[in-house]
């Protein structure tokens, strides 16, 4: 049995998906305005990610523009 | 009328219910995993963390032996190398989306930090961790009282309540009585402020002839952003008819780290899935146990552009193990939140006196409105002097009240101060942090 405030295996999944679509959304697309959606949606899910302490890419977000210092 | 359930213990829970909960061990295991990502991503991006990283940490144990402690004069001399942020940050400041700075009040140039997207999404993330840990729920009214400024303060409860799906009132511009009267006019359920900040509320709504705890709604205040006394937060909660919560964190993390749960009194969670903080002698910088008072020393987690490493902050800390806590986290707290900072501390006549000691007294004061403390040498002799100002009550005995505030102070800090009486309204009153220690000796 799990509680009501714990994610399903099918919701981590869709969590997961969701992350995996929008970044690479985020790093295709040339319409700004659904870039800017979906940069702000990615760091949404990361928050969501890490509050679920479900492991991934944290640091490999960086967008093909950005550069190291 | 209120349209929803008070909130409290009944209707506090866990934002992460996974994070919140995790044992112990498997909670390490998820520090340890995220602190490695963390240190190679510094080490790969940061020109100030890659000179001050040792390669190949193999346990947090080895981390905590072979970083070196991170001071603030650190940070500033690695800003001063190409100001604003210098060698600090391990992405280019050009994707930040905010910049916050510290106040700079203590004489030293302020420190600079910048916010990712995904850094700020974080930190209010941890504020929505907070506030719902607190029992704020979606259709909530919230309104923060500050100044929306540089500093970073409250700003992060303003999008946790925004993100969280509450209505927040933009009260930034508005003087002391604006707020009361939107306090009233909104019913707001949420409030947040520093603890002089709402003293500063209530004596405003007296003056105006409102009854907060009658005419007011609100049910929860985030009384965060100084150390205040027991008597003080008392003192808030009747007056309002609320609870008063305690939070806290500093601008070089980036957002709040530490929060009270309805189950604590006083003591605040540490938010352990996003920070490490270890407690060290303020001396020796060796780790006390729990129980022991030391200094905080914070490591974040969480943001990918402005990092921080075993941070020393100066504030003075006790930690309790999370099983001393019956709302079932498993994050270990700090006794009372944050008690002080270290550089608060003076020694009068051999005698340890912290703001927050005078204060626990003064507070016991009704008649006591605001107050100001100054530390002066008279005829050679280290003083305090107790510069005081009293509510305006028809035929008050100040000579009276002078004397019991200086016997009172006697027996509860262990020194006799002089008392100056001023005239009502002439003290400045405070929005952030606090500043009513003044040090003439110096």
């Amino acid at each position: 049995m799990t509680n009501a405030d714990e994610l399903s295996d099918k919701q981590e999944r869709q969590l997961r998906d969701c992350y995996a679509t929008l970044h690479e959304l985020a790093e295709t697309c040339g319409v700004p305005s659904v870039v800017a959606a979906a940069r702000a949606a990615v760091a949404e899910l990361h928050a969501a990610l890490d509050g679920q302490a479900l492991d991934f890419g944290f640091y490999s977000h960086k967008w093909s523009s950005e550069q190291p210092v | 009328m209120a349209l929803l359930a008070p909130p409290g213990p009944a209707t506090a829970g866990y934002w992460n219910r996974k994070t919140e909960t995790m044992p112990r061990q498997e909670l390490a295991a998820w520090q340890w995993r995220k602190l490695q990502l963390a240190l190679a991503h510094a080490r790969a991006n940061s020109p100030f963390w890659r000179e001050r990283l040792p390669e190949r940490l193999d346990s947090l144990e080895d981390y905590f032996a072979r970083v070196p402690l991170l001071y603030k004069k650190d940070l500033i001399a690695a800003e001063e190398t190409a100001p604003p942020y210098g060698t600090w940050p391990s992405l280019d400041p050009s994707f930040a989306i905010r910049h916050h700075q510290t106040s700079g009040t203590s004489g030293d140039p302020p420190v600079r930090t910048f916010d990712t997207q995904r850094d700020w999404t974080w930190g209010v993330d941890l504020w929505c961790t907070v506030l719902h840990g607190m029992g704020v729920r979606p259709g909530y009214t919230g309104l923060v009282a500050f100044g929306y400024g540089l500093f970073i303060g409250f700003w992060g409860m303003h999008y946790g309540l925004e993100r969280m799906g509450c209505r927040v009132v933009p009260a930034g511009g508005l003087d002391s009585k604006a707020r009361v009267r939107i306090l009233v006019d909104l019913q707001v359920e949420v409030l947040g402020c520093t603890p002089s900040y709402a003293m500063r509320l209530i004596e405003t709504a007296k003056e105006m002839g409102v009854d907060l705890a009658r005419d007011a709604n609100v049910k929860i205040i985030m009384a965060g952003g100084e150390p205040r006394p027991e008597s003080t937060t008392q003192a808030i909660s009747e007056a309002f008819g609320a609870r008063v919560f305690n939070a806290a964190g500093t601008t070089e993390f980036g957002t709040v780290s530490m929060f009270e749960c309805p189950s604590l009194n006083g003591g605040c969670h540490i938010i352990e899935s996003g920070v490490i903080e270890e407690v060290l002698h303020p001396d020796t910088r060796q780790p006390v146990g729990y129980g022991e008072e030391g200094i905080r020393v914070t490591t974040g987690l969480g943001r990918e552009g402005m990092q921080l490493f075993r941070h020393w902050t100066d504030d003075l800390v006790v930690k309790r193990p999370w099983s001393e806590c019956g709302c079932g986290r498993t994050w270990d707290w700090f006794d009372g939140g944050i008690l002080g900072r270290r550089d608060d501390m003076r020694k009068i006549r051999g005698v340890s006196v912290t703001p927050v000691m005078v204060e626990d007294v003064l507070r016991g004061f009704p008649e006591v409105n605001e107050f100001q403390v100054v530390l002066r040498t008279i005829r050679g002799l280290d003083t305090i002097v107790l510069r005081i100002e009293p509510d305006e009550i028809p035929g008050l005995d100040v000579a009276d009240l002078g004397a019991r505030v200086s016997t009172t102070m006697k027996q509860e800090v262990g020194i006799r101060p002089d008392v100056e009486f001023v005239t009502p309204g002439t003290l400045p009153r405070f929005e952030l942090k606090a500043a009513r220690f003044h040090d003439e000796r110096r």
